[in-house]
């Protein structure tokens, strides 16, 4: 398909946003000769539909509607789908646009893999049940959520030597962690998240031991949580937290600081900046960032399983806020 | 609905973090961090996350109240201060002036502290004028300024975090100043190396490289130890100590007299542990010594601040950049109080009332004869009034009722006053032994400025009016002082003040509300509108012109267990109160975390007299008794108990001896003798 007439008109059509509206539209359009660049986002096309089960109003199955599209639009010669960017900018008038598109990196070459899964399943860490809630995956590495550990294109390199898909800058960082300290100079640096999440049970156990007997109860992570709603919780309560103790028992109170706040935590880093004491506590919610609330109990290792049985049991009964509890 | 934030002071310690106020509606409802904060970056500890809480409690005194047939009634401000102007006149004019003491408050502004000064010595015609900083910091003032020439923290806070070797001694700096030991973990992150002296195991000690174990009361032979090592060594700079500082040879050989095995037998630190700590000390770069009331509050405390001074100038560590003798002051503003001449014995800016040059200046500003002898310092007003040489006292903002040592005696001797004003926002211990009580305002409720720790002077802003017919400390002593024919005390603000304070004392001479408002950090010497203020004191020379060595022998504690009274009782502060809790124990969060006092006891101590965990125990000095919960740890050294003096009910200073500093005349509060039996 030619893109440009002689007359100066573009024969090609952009469609941002790669729905079920977009991908038929772009469908349409790619058939009746029209070339489409396609601009979603997120990282891969299909948006609400492929997360729903039936359609309204024939109750169809909404996946039987929307997978054919899904391949065809991801095969259609007239389609060019530009997703994991966002569009900034459009210039122009009818006939001839120009746009600016922000593409985000992938730090994976979509040609070179071949869809092996094992960088997803690669045992990012020590931490276990993620199943769920990976960051990592065969078309994308979540910047926000990857802690740089290197696991990934560890297992990436393994499967395919030659040809590997996975970039190496995680793999660069790991490498670091291995360096001495003075060798490191002017290469980047490891960062704390990377460092911890590498840890094995003990030695994290000793880091959050060090780091969270500087605690001097300042209440300062908690009363700046935005999503802290829980008033009278277990850090109130004589029979969790002894009172006027200095610092308060480790590692029990940030423990159950980040568990209450686990399922909410946006990650602002609020709790950090309050820290009185400069404790890492963003480091820890980078660890746990949508896991299930429960994976504080291996990112701060060291809480007996009686208590974290009686946590989990406390935080099931009572959830939300105790209004005669409150001031 | 109208709000507001308003930037002021942190009321507590001494580290002068500055806070949001958070206004709605003309009333004080929260506190807000202030990132910007070169002291606090926006972390203050939980004293000032939770600074706004007492200041509408119900309890707070609304309006003056004078004692009929032992109970208090309210009357108005002008009969309040006819009574209080009458009373003080007859006194005066009966017994002479000298018959008045008058206690200034390290809680106010510097502002009050002034005006207060100023009526002691203008208005009544007295000196017998001091504030609480004879209960902390006196022998650092007296000691520093013999040794340096300026009795003050020698280098700023945000300094201590580049240091590469920190020496804490006497100071529970995490509990105390917690914004100090985040400088000192800081510091420790960076590589530093951390040693901290203390009989108890502070939170500091689980992050020290060396930790001394000293028993209480032997500061002097430690540091007198350390000192021997390090001369030994060779470890001491020559070339510092050739060029900045005289005396030494007198000292080099006094220290010969401490050699590690003497001090390993007085102090009970091993020898090993001695040579570590003195070298670590010895070879650092940038040294810096923290200090609190452990080393003060001795019979001995200007001797044990000198062997401070001495063993940071052996070193060459003063006078530079993240080193140097570092007292970690208590209150918001006793550095302040001192700076503006709350003290017996100098006129603000430390101009001594004895120097005739001094003291013309101020008759001069202040049209009035001034008298040349030295008052009654704090502790000796106690004495003086059970003797009836003092008949009236006016305490603003204070309580020894409390705070002071032996406070049975204190008792005896505020009761046999013949007349007693209180000025305060609560109803205080002390305030109990009134004839008239005066209600001031809290910081939120005025403006002013309060000079932390380090120098810094730092502007207090007032965020709502008034509570009830309360006033600010210096209206009230401004009315008091015209009632009583003073004719200069008609300041319209607060910043009249401050002009008049900067025109007389010369430390302070660059300081003005503007250069404060526009957020300059300003710490004195600041002596002219253009000059940056002083981060580090004796750059390039002594204030005095060459440090001095002074030699220190080391002296025992006054009391010693014996015995009839086996243990050496120790007092302090606690993390979740503040000094006589006059303002925490009424703030709900800090009450909850630590609603009542303990008395500390290691487990061998515990199991010998079988007291368990809990238990209800009786401790009782040649003084006192009093009732109090065990709490048995690892943390407090065999034959020491520990009590913080906070809690009224079972107050640690009914038990504490009265043996003084000879010069300082601080009482030795750290260490007396004891006994314990379970109830």
């Amino acid at each position: 398909m030619k893109k440009e007439n002689g007359n100066g008109k573009v024969g090609a059509v952009l469609v941002v946003g790669g729905g079920i509206g977009g991908i038929q539209a772009a469908l349409d359009l790619a058939e009746s000769g029209y070339y489409v660049y396609l601009v979603e986002k997120s990282p891969s096309i299909g948006g609400v539909m492929a997360q729903l089960d039936k359609t309204f109003p024939t109750n169809d199955c909404s996946m039987c509607i929307l997978s054919p599209k899904l391949v065809e639009a991801g095969r259609h010669l007239n389609i060019q789908l530009i997703t994991n960017a966002e569009l900034e900018e459009v210039s122009g008038q009818e006939g001839c646009f120009k746009v600016k598109i922000l593409q985000r990196p992938r730090y994976i070459d979509v040609s070179k893999c071949t869809g092996c899964g094992l960088c997803a399943q690669s045992d990012v860490s020590n931490l276990k049940e993620r199943e769920e809630e990976i960051w990592v995956d065969r078309i994308l590495i979540d910047e926000a959520k990857c802690v740089q550990c290197g696991e990934c294109a560890l297992a990436c390199r393994e499967e395919n030597k030659e040809n590997h898909a996975m970039t190496n800058v995680s793999l660069e960082r790991r490498k670091l962690t291995e360096l001495l300290p003075e060798q490191q100079e002017g290469k980047g640096r490891e960062t704390l998240s990377q460092r911890v999440s590498l840890m094995d049970e003990e030695s994290r156990k000793k880091f959050w031991q060090a780091e969270l007997s500087r605690c001097i109860k300042c209440f300062g992570c908690r009363d700046v949580c935005p999503v802290w709603i829980y008033d009278g919780s277990e850090l109130d309560d004589a029979e969790w937290i002894k009172p006027g103790e200095i610092p308060p028992s480790v590692p029990l109170f940030q423990v159950i600081r980040a568990y209450r706040v686990a399922n909410l935590c946006v990650n602002c880093g609020m709790c950090e900046e309050a820290c009185g004491m400069d404790i890492p506590l963003r480091t820890i919610h980078q660890l746990m960032w949508r896991q299930s609330p429960e994976s504080i109990f291996e990112v701060i290792p060291g809480i007996d399983e009686k208590t974290k049985r009686r946590l989990i049991k406390r935080v099931k009964e009572r959830p939300l806020i105790r209004p005669e509890l409150r001031k | 609905m109208n709000s507001d934030f308003v930037l002021t002071v942190c009321p507590f310690c001494g580290c002068g973090c500055q806070l949001y106020l958070q206004v709605m509606d003309g009333q004080v409802t929260g506190v807000v961090p202030c990132k910007t904060d070169e002291m606090s970056e926006g972390k203050p500890c939980i004293k000032g996350r939770n600074a706004a809480d007492f200041i509408n409690h119900p309890d707070r005194l609304k309006s003056p109240l004078i004692k009929q047939s032992g109970k208090f009634e309210p009357i108005s401000w002008e009969e309040a201060l006819d009574i209080v102007a009458k009373r003080l006149i007859v006194t005066k004019e009966k017994y002479g002036p000298d018959s008045i003491g008058i206690l200034s408050s390290a809680k106010c502004t510097n502002e009050e502290n002034f005006v207060v000064m100023k009526f002691a010595r203008t208005v009544i015609g007295t000196n017998n004028i001091d504030h609480c900083a004879r209960l902390c910091h006196a022998p650092t003032v007296v000691g520093l300024a013999k040794a340096f020439g300026s009795g003050a923290m020698t280098n700023s806070v945000p300094e201590i975090e580049h240091a590469d070797c920190i020496f804490v001694i006497g100071s529970n700096t995490t509990e105390q100043h917690p914004l100090v030991s985040l400088r000192v973990m800081r510091a420790k992150e960076k590589g530093a190396k951390l040693i901290v002296a203390d009989p108890r195991r502070t939170p500091l000690v689980d992050f020290a490289d060396i930790y001394l174990p000293h028993k209480p009361g032997t500061d002097a032979a430690l540091l007198n130890g350390l000192m021997h090592i390090i001369t030994r060594e060779g470890l001491e700079d020559r070339d510092f100590i050739r060029e900045r500082t005289e005396g030494f040879e007198a000292l080099e050989k006094k220290l010969k007299e401490y050699p590690p095995e003497k001090v390993c037998q007085i102090t009970g630190v091993s020898k090993a542990l001695l040579e570590k700590a003195a070298k670590a000390y010895g070879r650092a770069e940038r040294g810096s010594i923290l200090y609190g009331m452990g080393i003060t509050q001795h019979t001995t405390g200007t001797e044990n601040v000198l062997c401070i001074a001495n063993l940071a100038m052996l070193t060459g560590n003063v006078g530079r950049e993240f080193t140097g003798v570092n007292p970690l002051r208590g209150q918001n503003n006793v550095q302040g109080a001192c700076d503006m001449g709350a003290l017996p014995n100098v006129f603000s800016g430390y101009q001594p009332v004895v120097d005739s040059k001094a003291r013309d200046k101020f008759e001069k500003a202040w049209g009035t004869k001034l008298s040349p002898t030295p008052g009654l310092r704090a502790t000796e007003m106690t004495e003086a009034a059970i003797d009836r040489a003092v008949r009236a006292m006016y305490i603003v903002g204070e309580n020894p009722a409390l705070s002071d040592a032996d406070i049975n005696h204190v008792k005896k001797s505020l009761s046999s006053l013949d007349f007693l004003v209180v000025q305060d926002i609560f109803l205080s211990e002390v305030a109990e032994f009134a004839h008239v009580v005066l209600p001031a305002c809290s910081f939120a409720e005025k403006e002013g400025t309060f000079t932390a720790t380090d120098r810094r002077v730092q502007r207090v802003r007032k965020a709502m009016e008034p509570v009830g017919d309360s006033k600010p400390d210096w209206v009230i002593v401004s009315e008091l002082a015209k009632r009583m024919g003073a004719t200069d005390f008609s300041y319209a603000s607060s910043r009249e003040i401050m002009e008049e304070i900067v025109s007389l004392t010369p430390i302070y001479a660059g300081i003005s509300y503007e250069r404060l408002d526009k957020g300059e950090i300003v710490s004195w010497p600041c002596p002219s509108k253009d000059h940056p203020g002083t981060r580090f004191l004796h750059k390039d020379a002594f204030t005095r012109g060459k440090g001095q060595f002074l030699v220190v022998d080391f002296k025992e504690p006054a009391e010693l267990p014996d015995a009839e009274y086996p243990f050496i009782l120790t007092t302090g502060r606690l993390m979740f109160q503040f000094h006589t809790g006059t303002m925490t124990r009424r703030i709900p969060r800090l009450e909850r975390e630590l609603p009542t006092g303990y008395v500390e006891i290691n487990p061998k101590d515990a199991k010998k007299l079988s007291i368990s965990q809990g238990d209800m125990v009786k401790v009782q000095s040649r003084r006192g008794e009093i009732r109090i919960r065990a709490l048995v740890t690892e943390e407090i050294l065999p034959g020491v108990v520990f009590i913080p003096f906070h809690f009224a009910e079972c107050a640690a200073n009914v038990l504490t001896s009265r043996y003084l500093d000879p010069e300082a005349k601080i009482a030795e509060l750290k260490v007396c003798a004891v006994k314990i039996c379970k109830e």
